[in-house]
């Protein structure tokens, strides 16, 4: 599933960092470190997915991002920042990003936003809209979950939880991204409230199953997964 | 050249340009006053004497002019003038101008009177008399033109008094100012000089002065708070950073000599869990500093603070309940919009909600807290914990102040600072109450006069 990634980061070792995970995870990755560069390489719209860094040299890494989305380009751009109020993020999105994350970062919380972004890139012609996982089927329209023909009773939030992981099934879904997709806040919690969620959640899904569906990757989030 | 000088200098120009306006105005208007009444007595004695001329002949008018020059008043000239200007009869010894030629439209002459050796300027009448001869009937101008220098003298003496009255009042006027600015220019040279404790003293007045005053004031207060807030800041981070990176460093000393792998991999997550902690210690200093600057003010919206807290109620209810305590929301019946930072006032929320949770599940009972009362939105938690006592709730609101005195428990004390800030952000307060037992936190935020309106619009815009 080798896809094209533009890295735009002018720290060589986080660049370096960055190009040789991906590549091991099959992306083909080019590299630029300043944001001139990086706006010529992502205007002609080949690329799947731009890392781009907030404070690169010449052209800053917002104003990259408006001249693109200025000139129609839809790629979806990660941003990378040192910047880490809640201030800074909402300003980031709202420049049109589709994801930001806050340096230092762990590179499977990357992985896994940029996985995230990558999907949402792939052309898919829906023909069934439930999401199915193994046994688990979800159907969006009438918000039902039923597991082997079993229905599952939800809380609206945790349906809005296991929506998101369906839609991202097989694919590592971090603590912070759940935070800002399913309940749109943008800070850090110092308990483990996501966890309980998450936990509860699980329970319903697996309680008479023998087959566990979500799981717990160490030191980096959860994945559902048949 | 010195504020007052200044001011004394315009003020005596204005002084003159004003009074030179008005004399010059008395001096046209008084001077044209005499000459006219000059005029008139002239016109009405060369009247009166043509008068006799007509009913008497040329013998009456003699008769009659040096009567009139008999008569002695110094300042009437009367006499008849042969055809070449030369006096015939009458108190004038000679026509020094106009020459006879002109007499016929001639106001004024300068005549040389008998008895007199120097020659007067007088406003005259002339008129023919029979035989190429002239009457003319005139009055010297001395006296009023000596009028006229005496006022002229008193109106230059005025106007050199005015100009110096006006630089005495500039005087007075630019030492009030220079008083009341001085303080101010005192003030802003320590200011300028690295002295930030300065501040203008207050007279009172409601003056433009005195505003300028408490503007500066107020001014300086929000700086010199920023000041201290990035100086603690600074300093604290260097001070209270030091237990988390020695933390860290122990772990990273511990998987260096760790045994086995699996205590290595053990002593590794905790080097990510101490980094990510750390982390969390510099985005909330980060948060703090970026809320006091009023940076993100920008990012306000509408909402709806009720629905908020009910997320946040749904969203901590499970970690509550872990916990052992039970959650609820209590709201008021109406909660109007707010005008504030959705993101940020989340935070504070959950973080108030956390610290609860983490200090007061033992009370079992707690309560997040939405009243909208007196135009104050009042956001907060109420718990059955131990509560903090009264003497020790500025130290628990402060930067980095942890009521732990051990300091054992991960965290940098900056939550409830963090929350302040916030509130700080909306112009409100984080206010602590005992709840006997346990404690009240309140993030107390003044609704904004216009919200009110919100009551009855629609809540399209709000929701």
């Amino acid at each position: 599933m080798g896809r094209k990634i533009l890295i735009v980061e002018d720290d060589a070792e986080t660049a370096d960092y960055l190009s040789r995970g991906l590549s091991q995870e099959g992306h083909s990755v080019e590299q630029v470190a300043n944001g001139q560069d990086g706006l010529y390489r992502a205007t002609d719209g080949t690329f799947d997915l731009v890392i781009l860094d907030r404070m690169v040299p010449i052209i800053d890494g917002l104003s990259v991002l408006r001249a693109l989305r200025a000139a129609k380009i839809e790629t979806p751009v990660l941003i990378l920042s040192a910047l880490a109020s809640v201030g800074d993020r909402i300003e980031g999105l709202e420049c049109g990003s589709d994801d930001y994350l806050v340096k230092p970062f762990s590179f499977a919380e990357l992985l896994a936003r940029a996985n995230a972004l990558l999907r949402r890139s792939e052309a898919r012609v829906a023909t069934d809209p439930r999401l199915t996982v193994g046994d688990l089927v979800i159907d969006p329209l009438s918000r039902t979950v039923k597991r082997a023909g079993k229905k599952i009773e939800l809380k609206p939030r945790e349906y809005l939880l296991l929506e998101y992981f369906a839609r991202n099934e097989g694919r590592v879904v971090t603590r912070t991204m759940l935070l800002e997709q399913v309940w749109d806040y943008h800070f850090d919690p110092a308990t483990n409230v996501i966890d309980v969620h998450v936990s509860r959640l699980r329970r319903k899904l697996e309680e008479g199953f023998d087959r566990p569906l979500l799981h717990t990757v160490r030191g980096a989030g959860y994945m559902l997964e048949a | 050249m010195s504020t007052k000088l200044r001011i004394a200098l315009l003020a005596g120009l204005l002084a003159f340009a004003s009074n030179l306006l008005i004399i010059g105005f008395i001096h046209f208007q008084t001077r044209d006053e005499i000459v006219s009444s000059l005029r008139r007595q002239v016109a009405e004695q060369s009247a009166a004497l043509g008068q006799v001329y007509r009913a008497g002949g040329p013998a009456a008018l003699k008769r009659e002019v040096s009567e009139a020059a008999e008569a002695g008043d110094p300042q009437d000239a009367v006499s008849i003038l042969d055809r070449s200007g030369r006096p015939l009869e009458g108190n004038v010894d000679a026509v020094v101008s106009p020459g006879a030629g002109s007499f016929g439209k001639a106001r004024t002459a300068v005549l040389r009177m008998k008895g007199e050796s120097s020659v007067l300027e007088a406003s005259v009448n002339l008129r023919p008399v029979g035989d190429g001869q002239w009457l003319l009937t005139g009055r010297t101008v001395s006296a009023g033109i000596s009028l006229r220098e005496t006022l002229e003298r008193s109106l230059v003496v005025a106007l050199a008094l005015s100009v110096i009255l006006g630089l005495l009042c500039g005087l007075i006027l630019g030492q009030y100012v220079d008083r009341r600015v001085h303080h101010i220019v005192s003030v802003a040279d320590r200011i300028g000089g690295g002295d930030m404790s300065g501040r203008v003293p207050l007279s009172g007045a409601n003056d433009s002065f005195g505003r300028l005053s408490r503007q500066i004031n107020q001014m300086l207060d929000r700086i010199s708070t920023l000041m201290s807030e990035l100086r603690m800041l600074t300093d604290s981070l260097a001070h209270d950073l030091r237990s988390p990176v020695g933390r860290l460093r122990a772990a990273a000393d511990a998987a260096l000599t760790a045994e086995t792998p699996e205590e290595r991999d053990q002593m590794l997550g905790a080097i990510i869990r101490q980094s990510d902690s750390l982390m969390r210690i510099l985005t909330t200093a980060l948060e703090i500093a970026r809320s006091e600057a009023f940076t993100s003010k920008n990012q306000f919206s509408w909402f709806d603070p009720a629905q908020l807290a009910g997320e946040l109620v749904e969203m901590y209810e499970p970690v509550a309940e872990e916990a052992g305590a039970a959650m609820r929301l209590d709201r008021s019946s109406v909660v109007v919009p707010v005008f504030g930072h959705r993101q940020l006032l989340a935070q504070a929320l959950s973080n108030l909600i956390e610290n609860a949770i983490k200090y007061a599940a033992s009370g079992g009972e707690i309560a997040v807290l939405v009243h909208d009362e007196d135009s104050t939105l009042k956001l907060g938690v109420t718990d059955r914990g131990p509560g903090i006592p009264a003497e020790r709730r500025d130290e628990a609101r402060r930067r980095f102040g942890r009521l732990d005195p051990s300091r054992s428990e991960e965290g940098a004390g900056l939550g409830l600072s963090l929350v302040q800030a916030i509130a700080h952000l909306h112009q409100g307060e984080l206010a602590l109450f005992d709840n006997a037992p346990g404690l009240v936190a309140l993030v107390q935020i003044p609704m904004r006069g216009d919200a009110k309106h919100f009551r009855r619009a629609p809540l399209g815009l709000a929701l």
